[in-house]
């Protein structure tokens, strides 16, 4: 008797939570691998661009930040 | 008082759903657009700084086409275009599209303003804004001229990448834009002509549903022959050679052709959907000859 109630009482305290299903696992895994691409995807763009910043001379203020002159 | 908290599903969208969020057949064709006001603006693009330039304004349209959807979704579920759509078949909730897109938009706003210049950030924010707030939330529940007015956020995308190249803008992408925004009108309600029991249904004031087929296609021959001559403007305005005036010519002539057709159709909508696909055709091809006209010119300049 004592041994129901103790696992009643161990279901009690158990936090709530939610049990995915299988086909709910596989969409957030396919949404976490796809977060994780877009992510690195961005960090190497933003590093792509500092270098063609740094090259085209940034440095000496002479960025893409600018106008292009136009040749017209 | 007591309130019940419904509790939420675990999401079962996948990565295909928010692909189909971001509405990627408008996307491409946004894109294309873009590509041809950077292409055909003067002075060199670094080819990273263009891909950039090109990237953020595609993410910006999914951005928009998300919010679309989220904040459409009621008339979505109505529509049988449209019911299929990833908010209406239950794969992501209204909440998980605002914020994928208003996330998006962000991204898209901040990075091309910090990587490419202000201009072109600004021009994309305000287009985001002119589709979601203006089109959507505001014009298309309540007037028949909401495909007219809101055309001006399909028709922006050139000017962008024209202000991503120069930092500046000019005539020609004005031009650019006035073709877009005038093409919009016949190109939607060619389609609405034949969905008019969809936007009825889903109590949508489209032309046909607010003013009849008759008007319908009487506005859209009005449409048709302003457009036709403003394809031509930019060889007449001695912006592009003789091919470009050459093929929009032709076909500006194709597209009065089919809208006089579809101004004398009586049954059937055979006309409405030749005229509604060739338009799609008619502004790739001019876009087109415009890249092709500027190509030895416009290629992405030296690294330097």
């Amino acid at each position: 008797m004592s041994t129901a109630t103790d696992t009643m009482n161990e279901q009690e305290r158990r936090p709530p939570g939610i049990k995915l299903t299988e086909q709910q696992l596989r969409a957030r895994r396919a949404r976490s691998i796809a977060i994780a691409l877009a992510l690195g995807a961005f960090v190497l763009l933003i590093f792509v661009v500092t270098m063609v910043k740094l090259g085209s001379g940034a440095l000496s203020g002479d960025d893409y930040m600018r106008p292009v002159q136009t040749t017209k | 008082m007591s309130i019940t908290l419904a509790r939420a599903e675990p999401s079962i969208a996948g990565v295909g759903d928010y692909i189909e969020l971001m509405k990627p057949r408008v996307m491409s064709l946004v894109v294309f657009t873009a590509l041809v006001g950077l292409m055909v603006a003067p002075g060199h693009v670094h080819p990273v700084i263009g891909f950039v330039a090109l990237l953020c304004i595609t993410v910006g349209a999914g951005a928009a086409g998300a919010l679309n959807m989220w904040y459409d979704a009621d008339i979505d579920a109505r529509m049988a275009r449209t019911a299929a759509r990833p908010i209406p078949r239950g794969r992501i909730t209204p909440g998980e599209a605002a914020g994928f897109g208003f996330t998006l938009a962000a991204f898209a706003v901040v990075t091309l303003g910090l990587l490419v210049n202000v201009l072109s950030a600004a021009l994309l924010a305000f287009t985001i804004f002119f589709y979601v707030a203006v089109y959507t939330a505001w014009l298309k529940r309540v007037t028949p001229q909401n495909i007219v007015i809101g055309g001006a956020a399909g028709a922006l995308p050139p000017m962008i990448g024209w202000a991503a190249a120069t930092g500046a803008l000019a005539l020609e992408p004005v031009l650019l834009f006035l073709i877009i925004f005038v093409w919009t009108p016949p190109h939607f309600w060619a389609l609405s002509l034949y969905r008019s029991d969809d936007y009825a249904r889903a109590g949508i004031p489209m032309l046909p549903v607010v003013a009849g087929e008759h008007e319908t296609r009487r506005q859209i021959l009005f449409y048709t022959l302003v457009l036709a001559p403003l394809g031509v403007a930019p060889w007449l305005l001695g912006y592009t050679g003789p091919a470009y005036g050459a093929a929009a010519l032709l076909l500006g002539g194709i597209l009065i052709a089919l809208a006089l057709r579809v101004r004398k159709e009586r049954e059937g909508h055979r006309a409405s959907k030749q005229l509604f696909g060739f338009s799609i055709l008619y502004l790739f091809l001019l876009f087109a000859m415009l890249l092709i006209d500027r190509m030895p010119g416009a290629l992405f300049g030296s690294f330097a």
